[in-house]
């Protein structure tokens, strides 16, 4: 059956901010459309308001000719609507059962056996009884997928699904995404990859400052083209040039490290050896779930290795916990902004002084130098352009792209000699990727050294120096960038062996 | 020292009485919790449901309908935390706390014209059985309703929580209320339902001292109970039966060392008074031990503030 969704003249407005500006759109099943913007362009509002979340003020949205009138997100499922949110909606302990039981009518038996026809149908591999805060972000995001088909949906909203997945992951999404739109399912796939919009979808509309500035047909498009529509502005391609210094210094060098966890969902660690030179990024790629959280955490000091030595600059220090390590120069940038790196509930100075280098004196006999901190704090908000000046703003208010920037900021401001960072991009805008490769390729030149975990081989081989590749927690060989392309990196991901 | 064996029963049966007013207590707090509300209230609903109870049980001169009202009145106290915290958004804590000393309070001026008037006695099942049987008589039978319902209760709550779709939810809005929001739960409604089921179940704590345990209103007579409560619920990690374990041992040590120092044994009295409440806390802290259960039974979002985006 052919299902048509038309959203017609909705407007939202917050205040300071028009979130959706007279958005009008037409979309019909067995095609895939686009909804394409940078972080803040007003797809997340409409999709929102799609879903139910929240009410616009002005404007109807009208599916099969039907005027719907969507007051929860309850009204939205009613009416065959599917949405797979960016940010999960996942109860994270609660198994993966009890998540998809939690919204069906069906009795458990019944559902079980659904949930597994959907899983074999669509060769989803997932264990339905261990608890969501076991699983990785690519199968939490089945976990939700699966939620929307248990109700057959007529309509199937993605918020930007692949900002957490890998290249295969992602692949494997569009085969299955492509799939629900063969079998009727009309689907509505946010994002802001480019790439993405021009393999995947079939019609594309851009949105910017809340505005819908173009609807077009994806044949009809260019990476450039779209880039442009999105940003209003042309943008620069960034691609390191590895510098030849022969005199190299080696700054860390870690061998024969062992880590070997108590908890059964953690990855074990095996013989991890590698070097990092004076202003060399190292990237570390691999598909998510093979190592790089644990290994992360022990080169952070977060958690300490079974056996096995780290050295910087020499020095042992695979005793040390994070922030003596930090006062040996090492700087950190976990992946999960909200969660490890940032407090949301403080504010931007507050964040700021939580990583209390010795060199930057926040603290005076105990207390809150709150001058020099929020005087230090302008300085990061003006130095790495995040969009506000104001230092006692909630972290929380601030864009992912916004957060990350005030995060690394925070880290680089005191010139560290080494930079760790895990999945710096994830989830962001091209503008505030591309600010941010540029930034790691200007501490490189500085001289400064990088070790980047990432699960973004585009962003690997546009910065990394040398690459190695992670696998159910062993390194493969370190290669150097010139040497690695694409698809050698599919491979070693997937555990297959190249010469 | 020769230990008569019916003496061993009843002191066990007195020991699981004493225990009853914390079970009831912790497993509706417990449930409060499980939906991600910290109610820190517990001892003052505890204590209005005592006088509220005695009071009625006085001028009804009808159990059933004193039982019935020392429920409803701390479900009514309550509701003032529930409307606070959950649709003014007040903190937690704080209004916790203030339910506390407001509920103290109340009760006491409520409690003046009943001090000192005698109690009446309540109806105990199975008496005959109670002699009939050596050990076990004692300790099953010849106890309130009241009792057989606080130690059926823990089971239920575990039953509850795991096996019922309802609470599936209330864990579900305890992990997130943002994500049973977006999932079309009321996660207001499930929050107000949890505040009010765990404020009757303190209120039948506190009338089960002010009608059954020691029939009679004193000022204060729940004596911190509440806050026994309050730990045993956290310090069990908050599962029922875990909860119920920490009860019991806290009631038996309560009992025991008073045994302990009316036998005169050379341990100064103010240590003896302070074990139970160290014992139950170091049991519970070693039956509680493992991580990951402790992580996945904890509610995430407890004592958080959740407000509905529109």
């Amino acid at each position: 059956m052919n299902t048509k969704l038309k959203v017609s003249k909705v407007s939202k407005i917050y205040p300071g901010c028009i979130a959706n500006d007279n958005v009008s759109l037409n979309f019909e099943s067995g095609k895939i459309y686009a909804l394409l913007g940078e972080n803040g362009a007003g797809k997340s509002t409409l999709v929102k308001i799609l879903s139910g979340v929240i009410n616009p003020d002005e404007g109807q949205i009208f599916l099969n000719n039907k005027l719907l009138k969507l007051t929860s997100p309850k009204d939205a499922k009613n009416n065959n609507i599917g949405m797979v949110f960016q940010h999960f909606n996942l109860f994270e302990t609660l198994t993966v059962f009890e998540n998809l039981s939690i919204d069906s009518e069906k009795n458990n038996n019944q559902l079980r056996i659904l949930v597994n026809n959907i899983l074999k149908k669509y060769n989803f591999k997932i264990d339905l009884d261990v608890p969501i805060l076991n699983l990785s972000a690519g199968q939490k995001q089945k976990v939700e997928i699966v939620r929307c088909l248990i109700r057959n949906p007529k309509v199937l909203i993605m918020d930007e699904p692949t900002s957490v997945l890998t290249e295969q992951e992602t692949e494997d999404l569009f085969l299955s995404l492509k799939k629900f739109s063969k079998e009727g399912i009309l689907i509505i796939y946010i994002t802001h990859k480019l790439k993405e919009v021009l393999s995947l979808c079939d019609e594309v509309a851009v949105m910017r400052k809340g505005k819908v500035v173009s609807i077009s047909r994806t044949i009809d498009e260019k990476l450039s083209s779209l880039a442009n529509k999105m940003i209003g502005e042309k943008l620069e391609k960034i691609k390191k040039v590895t510098s030849n210094n022969l005199n190299r210094e080696e700054i860390l060098k870690v061998s024969r490290l062992n880590f070997n966890s108590d908890d059964p969902y953690e990855v074990n660690l095996m013989d991890i050896n590698f070097t990092l030179n004076k202003g060399e990024c190292l990237g570390i790629a691999g598909i998510s779930g093979n190592g790089q959280n644990e290994l992360f955490q022990i080169l952070s000091g977060e958690t300490l290795s079974n056996n096995g030595s780290i050295k910087f600059r020499s020095k042992e220090i695979s005793k040390l916990n994070p922030k003596e390590r930090r006062e040996y120069l090492m700087a950190f940038s976990p992946e999960d902004r909200i969660s490890q790196a940032a407090v949301p509930s403080l504010k931007i100075y507050e964040n700021v002084a939580l990583n209390n280098f010795k060199t930057s004196n926040f603290f005076e006999r105990g207390l809150f130098n709150e001058r020099k901190i929020k005087d230090h704090s302008k300085k990061i908000l003006s130095n790495f352009s995040i969009n506000t000046d104001n230092v006692n703003l909630k972290s929380q208010f601030l864009s992912g792209g916004n957060l990350q920037k005030l995060i690394l900021g925070r880290e680089l401001i005191t010139s560290p000699e080494l930079l760790i960072c895990f999945n710096p991009t994830w989830g962001l805008d091209v503008g505030a990727i591309n600010y941010i490769h540029q930034t790691l390729i200007k501490i490189n030149e500085q001289g400064k050294s990088i070790i980047l975990i990432s699960t973004d081989n585009d962003e690997l081989l546009q910065l990394s120096d040398r690459i190695s590749v992670i696998n159910r927690g062993k390194l493969s060989k370190i290669m150097s960038a010139e040497e690695v392309n694409p698809e050698k990196l599919g491979l070693l991901m997937g555990g297959g062996l190249v010469d | 020292m020769n230990i008569d064996i019916n003496f061993l029963g009843v002191l066990i049966g007195a020991i699981m009485a004493s225990s009853v007013p914390l079970i009831l207590a912790a497993s509706g707090e417990l449930i409060t919790e499980r939906s991600g509300v910290l109610n820190l209230g517990v001892e003052g609903m505890m204590i209005i449901g005592a006088i509220s109870g005695f009071a009625l049980m006085i001028i009804t001169d009808n159990l059933f309908l004193a039982i019935i009202g020392s429920m409803l009145s701390g479900l009514l106290l309550s509701f003032i935390f529930g409307f606070l915290t959950q649709s003014l958004l007040t903190n937690h804590v704080a209004t916790g706390l203030a339910l506390t000393i407001f509920g103290i309070g109340l009760s006491a001026m409520i409690g003046k014209d009943f001090v000192g008037i005698p109690g009446k006695e309540f109806p105990l099942l199975f008496v005959n059985l109670k002699e009939a049987i050596p050990l076990f008589g004692p300790i099953f039978f010849g106890h309130s309703i009241v009792f057989y319902f606080a130690f059926l209760l823990p089971f239920g709550t575990n039953y509850f929580l795991k096996k019922t779709k309802i609470g599936l939810i209330v864990r579900a809005v305890g992990d997130s209320p943002v994500s049973a929001a977006n999932q079309g739960i009321n996660v207001l409604l499930v929050r107000y339902c949890c505040i009010l089921y765990g404020g009757a179940m303190c209120g039948l704590g506190g009338a089960y001292l002010s009608l059954i345990y020691t029939p009679q209103w004193i000022e204060n007579m729940t004596a911190g109970r509440g806050w026994i409560a309050l730990a045993l619920v956290v310090f069990a990690t908050w599962s029922p039966l875990k909860v119920l374990v920490g009860a019991i041992i806290f009631g038996g040590i309560t009992i025991l060392q008073l045994h302990m120092q009316a036998m005169g044994i050379r341990i100064p009295v103010q240590f003896l008074s302070a074990l139970p409440y160290i014992m139950t806390i170091v049991v519970l802290v070693i039956i509680s031990r493992d991580s990951r259960k402790i992580k996945l039974n904890t509610p995430t979002s407890l004592g958080q503030i959740f407000y509905k985006e529109k």
